[in-house]
């Protein structure tokens, strides 16, 4: 079942242009010229309940504004959305009840207060009868290991302390999406993974649907089943990671360490990326060349000590992925200039 | 109907109270600035002290103890006032204000909410520390039930200041600097706002101007409650005061609603 559904949404936004200097400044007080920005290009996708989705893109790629229209913040200038059955700009007080937001670079705790201060106002702030918003926290206290910080003024606590509480906080209300804007944003890898692995549980055991951006490759790789990539306000891949990883790049880095120094392998799809006495490192692009045939003739020409194969990174897909629609676009620019001329 | 109001009543007092937690938190710098309020006492009696020496025993019907009370009282209003606009509009330029609209809560209550648990508990220790000011210098104060008085017309002082605040601040959706403006304001409630001196005092044309304007009601209405009660008055006061607050209530709201609507549709 849906719990998002999101067909043409379109952000324009108007952009006041400025020339430079003083006389430039003067000049667009008067005589105010905008420039139409467009943010967000007519995107569709689907959510169902219960999924974790990786929202991505590159900075300024529309990410946020997405996300800012499905909570209701912004109107868009086209298309329709739905999440859970509400327009969001149209019901956001209602939708408000059922969605929770977690911003990596904003703090919705009081710096100065204790974390139990701010659990207590959102108990009120979301209507929740007393004895449910206790249970509710205390749940959250002993799942998200709270409770030495609940008395501690937020201003003393540790980053990652802190972005627990943040999440729990959000939690609360039990809502039924959760919108979680770069969550691991300056964390450290341990506490990385403690976070993942906590929206991970809540995913698993409450059906919460999570929806995530992140710059951190980790996150999406560890934490989501899908992922959607949108570039220039457009979406340019929706896919399961799995699926994104193993078709995308089809490409394999193996990792080889020969009893002695032997010649190169001369295959197509294969590549020698570094060499180094024994050590050498391959990459395989599986399209061109199946696994067997190449494992086969390396055990043939080969004396193997040791082999490790890995897929690639996710990083470099995404780098990947973000680098090949910019080529694309600067393709479809030249061929729109190109008819212009003619 | 009545689970929503207590909904939004618990909700809107559990803002307040917040608040005023997170105003012990700064209790410290707090009183650091209400120790300003001796200095300026001080000043204004000496100022006060060798006009009444000129004048004689009253002016305008204020004895010099009544005067100085009267300053304690207005200064003591003034500084428990937070510096609403600059809050505001550092959150319209970060784009908090976007955060705060996915809350179950509406924006101008949340702000009314915790501007009201703020100003209350400031004004509580203002008055507690001009209180033993005035005791050490002035004596204790006839006020009578001048405190009821004080009491009664507070609500509408804060909430007419509030929202003279927040029409400023949301100016904010539209220029890029409200400080100069909330400046003028400030300046404006020293004066025809009767911070400095009561209205009774001003020449009968600018009285008649300042009685016409809402800055009256937010430091002289009070001030004067407490040290010269005139019952017969408080009817008028609250009234004036509940006409000003539904004609700049529906001011403000208009302009919170153009504000949003510019921040639906350009992002702030």
């Amino acid at each position: 079942m849906a719990v998002i559904q999101v067909e043409g949404l379109t952000k324009t936004f108007r952009v006041k242009d400025k020339e430079p200097g003083l006389s430039g400044s003067v000049r667009s007080l008067f005589h105010p010229r905008f420039q139409e920005k467009q943010a967000v290009h007519s995107i569709g996708f689907e959510v169902n309940r219960g999924e974790t989705l990786a929202f991505l893109g590159p900075n300024g790629a529309g990410k946020s504004t997405t996300i800012k229209m499905l909570s209701g913040i912004l109107h868009p200038s086209a298309g329709t959305a739905d999440v859970l059955g509400f327009c969001p700009w149209k019901d956001r007080k209602q939708l408000a009840y059922k969605i929770g937001c977690v911003f990596g670079q904003k703090s919705q705790l009081w710096y100065h207060l204790p974390p139990e201060d701010t659990f207590e106002l959102m108990g009120r702030i979301y209507d929740l009868p007393r004895a449910d918003f206790l249970a509710r926290r205390q749940l959250l206290v002993d799942r998200f290991e709270l409770g030495p910080y609940l008395k501690t003024p937020v201003r003393k606590l540790s980053l990652g302390e802190r972005m627990r509480c943040e999440i729990a906080s959000s939690l609360l209300h039990r809502p039924e999406v959760l919108f979680l804007d770069e969550p691991t944003i300056g964390l450290d890898v341990v506490v990385k993974q403690r976070i993942r692995e906590l929206i991970r549980e809540l995913n698993r055991e409450e059906g919460t649907t999570v929806f995530l951006t992140s710059h951190d490759p980790g996150d999406v790789e560890q934490l989501c089943k899908r992922v959607i990539v949108i570039n220039h306000g457009t979406v340019i891949l929706d896919d399961s990671v799995g699926n994104m990883k193993r078709d995308f790049l089809g490409k394999k880095t193996l990792h080889l360490k020969l009893r002695e120094e032997a010649p190169d392998l001369q295959l197509p799809g294969v590549e020698v990326v570094k060499r180094k006495g024994t050590g050498i490192r391959l990459s395989v692009d599986t399209t061109l060349i199946s696994m067997d045939e190449l494992l086969g003739r390396m055990v043939q020409d080969w004396r193997i000590v040791d082999i490790t194969i890995e897929d690639p990174a996710m990083e470099e897909i995404i780098t990947f992925i973000y680098s090949r629609d910019s080529q694309n676009d600067e393709l479809k620019e030249r061929c729109r200039r190109e008819g212009e001329l003619a | 109907m009545r689970a929503a109001v207590q909904s939004a009543f618990g909700k809107y007092t559990a803002i307040g109270k917040v608040t005023i937690k997170n105003q012990v938190a700064y209790i410290m710098d707090f009183l650091m600035r209400t120790s300003f309020l001796v200095i300026i006492i001080y000043v204004f009696m000496q100022l006060w002290g060798a006009t009444y020496s000129g004048e004689g025993r009253t002016i305008a019907g204020y004895t010099f103890t009544q005067m100085i009370w009267y300053l304690i009282i207005s200064e003591s209003i003034t500084l428990a006032t937070p510096s609403l606009s600059g809050r505001i509009e550092e959150e319209v330029k970060s784009g908090d204000v976007g955060y705060r609209l996915i809350r179950p809560v509406h924006y101008i209550g949340y702000h009314y909410s915790a501007y009201l648990g703020e100003v209350y508990f400031r004004l509580g220790v203002n008055l507690l520390v001009g209180f033993v000011l005035g005791l050490v210098v002035l004596g204790f104060p006839s006020f009578g039930m001048g405190w009821l008085g004080l009491l009664a017309v507070s609500l509408g002082s804060f909430t007419v200041n509030f929202l003279l605040n927040l029409m400023i601040a949301l100016c904010a959706f539209w220029i890029e600097e409200t400080r100069g403006l909330e400046f003028v304001y400030r300046k404006l409630l020293f004066t025809i706002g009767g911070m400095m001196m009561p209205l009774d005092i001003f020449p009968p044309l600018l009285r008649r101007v300042s009685e016409w304007l809402p800055f009256q009601t937010v430091l002289y209405y009070p001030a004067k409650m407490a040290v010269a009660l005139d019952a017969s008055e408080l009817p008028r006061m609250l009234a004036t005061q509940l006409g000003w607050i539904l004609l700049l209530g529906a001011l403000a709201l208009l302009l919170y609603g153009k504000g949003v609507k510019k921040l639906h549709v350009n992002g702030g």
